[in-house]
């Protein structure tokens, strides 16, 4: 701790002695800050130098930043994780979601909801993740980071995810482990028919990759027990996804028919398994989700499944999955927590989600619009709300990337004829 | 009119007693059929909306109701026993679904091109909770890659892909082929262009760096031989703004009409007066777009244009990887924009609806006329304090902006931002 005063108090030195040489790039002042990491909920400026976060404090003076941007009025968040999209898109016509037209470019769709990180989930397998880094990853202004999934050629099609033999613990550990540390965060199980030899391998793999794992557990006729998979298969740590999926005959859900949450899942939260919404175009519905949040069963993670089939539904983007849970009674610092600081500490990356000095400056401004607001779920069913977040501006390492009503740009100014 | 048979045959399979049953329904049936106007019940009902249509000078309160993907009915009230699903749009401006005549969707998996590639976005990720449901390809694709262009992307989309087809063979590759004039080929364009006139509405001219006209020439010929205008993009730089305006002819278009880099000389000169050339081009009937994009808007141009009499004929979006996050965003954002400059909603409204679908000589779309596709939007104006910024980052204020409510594509739902067409939740069912 004094070591760290010491070096402080010598950084501080440097940074007034050597003046312009480190001008502030972006000033955004005056807006609500909230930095669940930090414990930060108030008034302050955030100041912008080199891609990275100078400053965090209630009054920083502007005569040394490039650009002031006033956001007084507005919330200044870490950029958002969505910690579970498609974003493999591609053109293999026989594909799903690895490689084909079903997953989509994550930046059409992060920005403009104040995402700066998607994770994806399970899209590409330990055989086509180079590809997928290739034409995805390396090519996107959003930070992508990936759950690898178990199949090895991932989620290209439901018969090619149930291949028991193309899911294989020490490949995809492997990949972990020693070729892309970097980026992927995690093992992905799903759609698979069978018992639960999926989610062991996952498991399995997961242990050998020293990650969490995914598990999107449905498809099963009968549901298999949730109570199992929570209690046996699963470690503390790992996520299940579309926690508010309404079951039909192939899913087991969390909360009974009565509308009672099981007092399992309570058990299992407290156990540590990660509960994580993973919205989609099947996986949310009112009729678990309102129950849920009434008796405090509350997700860890608030996360979209952006592909296709959600992107124009009840889904829309993060900015609207939000919301939702704004017009369900969650605060919104509670809101904030579980897109960043939540997700960030889930998959191990706690240079994310944050504002602390010296991170990369990953920023979203929202404004929180007042009005009369309809929320659809996936059966077509709307819950009402009177507050929905809108993303202002949105900054990835330090640039800004987003700006919906020019609040970082200057006015037009009419030529005078000359 | 399946019901009334129904009955019928119900009367010859059962007994007296049920015949008589079967009768007192058949008369039932018959009230409720006169009643109902021959039994015609519409799929779809928006009540209460202010409609505009510019095509049939309607602006004012009308619902519409919608049957078998086609307009039904517009009238000042349709009763609402009528629809199977009635949705109030109160408040809310009713319009034709919008068409945003430039755009580049030929998304593929190639790295840093537009044909087949990364920097083309997929449609249905940006139109429908735009309020567009019609946009038209400007010559990604050309006649050796359209056949790749509409399998991957055209018969995949919810949006209506309409395209203009490149006079450069294989579209724009960005790579030295798309300035091979020799892959410039007036016959084989026309020839793919005739045999989809469903799909193709046009040639596209843009991204020649020669100053050979014979690209242009080419371009105009393809448009002749099929009888379809030819759009004309920028980055064409050796070739003279004026004359590129007077080869073309009268419904040809030109884009990035307001753009201010070097590689065309703006519409309005130094003084801020717009060329003597560019309207006598425009009374000529040449149409000019707007092709905001990354690059193609400035509001320097713009304004000066507008208040002498050049506002853009229809809102191409040039909808790209690099406008996508920009001052484009999207086409709510485009006629919010024009509004912030001066134009009224009516004029916004017949630039992004009747004016884009007479561009392309597409008569069926851009209206709300009776028996046409059922291709509405839905939009709110939002008040409040708004910022519209341009190609330069400069910004005008504005008090309005346009939200997309609802789309309806082919008579179907598309969109729902509020969940207006939305069941509201039973607290009751909520709870147990």
């Amino acid at each position: 701790m004094k070591l760290y005063s010491v070096v402080l108090f010598i950084f501080c030195i440097t940074v007034t002695v050597s003046g312009n040489a480190q001008r502030i790039d972006i000033l955004l002042k005056g807006g609500h800050v909230i930095d669940p990491c930090n414990k930060i909920d108030k008034v302050m400026d955030v100041a912008i130098t080199a891609g990275k976060i100078s400053g965090v404090a209630p009054s920083i003076p502007g005569d040394s930043a490039k650009k002031i941007v006033n956001v007084s009025g507005m919330y200044v968040t870490p950029g958002i994780i969505d910690m579970h999209v498609h974003v493999f898109h591609g053109t293999d016509a026989g594909s799903y979601l690895a490689n084909g037209f079903h997953g989509l470019p994550a930046d059409g769709f992060t920005f403009r909801a104040g995402v700066t990180t998607v994770v994806d989930a399970g899209s590409s397998g330990w055989k086509n993740f180079r590809s997928f880094k290739a034409q995805t990853i390396d090519r996107a202004k959003t930070r992508v980071l990936a759950f690898l999934n178990i199949v090895g050629i991932g989620m290209y099609g439901r018969l090619e995810e149930q291949d028991v033999s193309d899911m294989n613990p020490e490949m995809t550990a492997y990949m972990i482990r020693h070729e892309f540390p970097d980026i992927i965060v995690g093992i992905k199980s799903a759609h698979y028919w069978g018992d639960f030899t999926q989610v062991d391998r996952a498991v399995k793999a997961g242990e050998l990759g020293g990650v969490p794992v995914m598990v999107d557990f449905g498809e099963h006729h009968p549901p298999n027990s949730i109570e199992e998979l929570f209690m046996k298969h699963m470690r503390p740590g790992d996520i299940f996804t579309h926690t508010y999926a309404n079951g039909f005959e192939d899913r087991e859900t969390v909360v009974d028919k009565d509308g009672k949450v099981k007092p399992f899942v309570f058990a299992a939260q407290k156990r540590g398994i990660v509960f994580d919404v993973g919205h989609g175009g099947g996986a949310f519905s009112w009729i678990q989700a309102v129950p849920a949040m009434q008796q405090k069963f509350w997700p860890t993670t608030i996360s979209s499944d952006l592909h296709t089939e959600s992107m124009n539904g009840g889904m829309k983007d993060m900015t609207n999955v939000m919301s939702k849970f704004l017009a369900m009674g969650m605060p919104l610092q509670d809101v904030i927590l579980r897109c960043t600081w939540n997700p960030a500490t889930v998959i191990n990356r706690k240079q994310l989600g944050n504002l602390s000095i010296g991170s990369e400056a990953d920023v979203a401004v929202f404004s929180l619009r007042e009005g009369d607001f309809g929320f659809l779920d996936v059966t077509g069913a709307k819950v009402k709300g009177k507050q929905k977040l809108e993303a202002e501006l949105t900054i990835r390492a330090g640039k800004v990337v987003w700006d919906l009503n020019g609040i970082g740009a200057a006015d037009y100014v009419p030529n005078t004829k000359r | 009119m399946n019901k009334t048979r129904d009955v019928f045959s119900d009367i010859y399979r059962s007994g007296w007693r049920k015949s008589v049953q079967s009768i007192l329904q058949l008369c039932i049936g018959v009230v409720f059929i006169t009643t109902n106007g021959w039994g015609q019940t519409y799929d779809l009902l928006l009540r209460n909306g202010q409609l505009i249509d510019p095509k049939n000078s309607i602006n004012g309160k009308m619902d519409i109701a919608v049957l078998d993907g086609k307009v039904a009915k517009v009238a000042a009230s349709i009763p609402s026993n009528q629809a199977k699903k009635i949705i109030d749009v109160t408040g809310l401006i009713v319009t034709p679904g919008l068409i945003d005549i430039h755009t580049h969707v030929f998304v593929g998996g190639k790295p840093e091109t537009f044909a087949d590639g990364f920097l083309s976005v997929s449609p249905d990720d940006f139109t429908l909770k735009s309020g567009v449901t019609t946009v038209v390809d400007a010559g990604t694709s050309g006649w050796r890659n359209f056949p790749v262009f509409k399998e991957h992307v055209i018969d995949k989309s919810r949006t209506r892909v309409l395209a203009f087809l490149n006079i450069a063979g294989n579209g724009m590759t960005g790579s030295p082929t798309e300035q091979d004039v020799n892959d410039m080929d007036a016959y084989m364009t026309s020839l793919v262009v005739k045999k989809n006139p469903e799909i193709i509405v046009g040639v596209k001219i843009g991204h020649y760096e020669g100053a050979d006209w014979a690209p242009f020439d080419r371009a105009i010929d393809a448009a002749a031989k099929s009888n379809t205008p030819l759009f004309v993009e920028c980055h064409l730089p050796q070739f003279s703004l004026e004359d590129q305006l007077k080869k073309m002819r009268p419904g040809d278009i030109i884009t990035h009409s307001f753009e201010k880099i070097d590689e065309r000389m703006p519409v309005i000169d130094e003084q801020g007066k717009l060329r003597s050339f560019v309207i006598d081009a425009q009374k000529r009937g040449v149409l000019f777009d707007l092709g905001h994009g990354g690059a193609g808007f400035w509001f320097s141009v713009a304004v000066p244009a507008m208040k002498q009499g050049l506002a853009p004929n229809s809102f191409g979006s040039d909808l790209h990887r690099f406008s996508m996050n920009a001052g484009m965003k999207d086409m709510m954002n485009i006629m919010s924009k024009y509004m912030a400059m001066g134009m009224s909603l009516q004029e916004a409204v017949e630039r992004a609806t009747w004016n884009a679908a007479k561009a392309i000589h597409r008569n069926d779309l851009g209206n709300l006329t009776e028996g046409n596709v059922a291709d509405i939007a839905v939009f709110r104006i939002r008040e409040g304090n708004f910022g519209y910024t341009d190609a330069g980052g400069n910004v005008i204020n504005g008090t309005k902006k346009l939200e997309a409510e609802l789309t309806v594509r082919n008579g179907k739902v598309v969109w729902d931002l509020n969940g207006i067409s939305g069941t509201p939740l039973n607290p009751v069912s909520a709870s147990k």
